[in-house]
């Protein structure tokens, strides 16, 4: 590796730095968090259509997620759970990535441990198993209306 | 699933905490991105993706290194390229909305999503 070992304080620096990367992505969430917050994603005309209902008239797994987000924004759970429970649980997801993410840069530490093959093919089956069990009517607890 | 009669070799060991050993930490298998990609862009590009981020730790597991460094650089790639094809669909989509909703003469529609 290295010939020779970086002295404690630039590898502070450089850490410093590298943590400039996840600070600007956990703003740039910020960002759009406030503005979903203040522009309410219910109110036809505010955000475009889902590409993919328009075209097909059925939801995609991702259908009602910036409604989710803007109910979770005003600390409604319920309301953001009803309206897509995957963004629910994959903004729970994305939370605890980032903040492993920030400890790794901040730490310098490499990953040691991998998740287990079934749990990755896991999470694509739950995905597409949701897509299709949200058009499936009377499953609207999973649909986003 | 991976048992064919053979046992696999075994998995590299794992790093000590602040180790320095050349193969201490696997490729990065961009799962978050794939799976982003996948529900927000593209979803056929986006399965991919997902199935090459799973693979590069499936290959590492078994030792195969460079099996997973392959698997994690097609992940990134897909990944990408889910994101363009996506967005420049979703452009295209949202214009042909726009404009199909022109040509009825509709102000708005119902807004999902």
């Amino acid at each position: 590796m290295a010939v020779t070992a970086p002295s404690g304080l630039t590898r502070l620096a450089r850490g410093r730095r590298a943590l400039l990367l996840p600070l600007g992505v956990a703003a740039a969430a910020g960002v759009g968090v406030a503005y979903l917050s203040n522009v309410d994603p219910g109110v036809a005309g505010h955000y475009p259509t889902c590409p993919f209902l328009a075209v097909t008239g059925w939801y995609c797994p991702g259908c009602g997620t910036l409604r989710a987000v803007h109910a979770l924004a005003h600390g409604d759970l319920m309301t953001a759970w009803a309206r897509n429970p995957l963004a629910v649980v994959g903004l729970a997801y994305l939370l605890v990535t980032w903040a492993l993410w920030f400890e790794r840069t901040a730490t310098g530490r490499r990953p040691s441990w991998l998740a287990p093959p079934w749990v990755l093919y896991g999470v694509l089956g739950a995905i597409l198993t949701f897509w299709v069990l949200r058009n499936v009517p009377g499953w609207t607890f999973l649909s986003p209306v | 699933m991976s048992d064919y009669g053979s046992t696999p070799p075994p998995p590299p060991p794992p790093p000590p905490y602040g180790g320095y050993g050349m193969q201490a930490a696997p490729p990065p298998n961009y799962l978050v991105w794939a799976i982003l990609s996948t529900i927000f862009c593209f979803l056929p590009l986006g399965i991919v993706s997902i199935v090459f981020s799973a693979q590069v730790n499936s290959k590492w597991a078994i030792g195969d290194v460079a099996g997973a460094q392959r698997a994690s650089e097609l992940a990134k790639k897909l990944t990408i390229w889910t994101v363009v094809v996506g967005v420049i669909g979703g452009v295209l989509a949202v214009a042909a909305i726009i404009a199909f909703g022109a040509l009825l003469g509709t102000t708005g529609s119902v807004n999902v999503n």
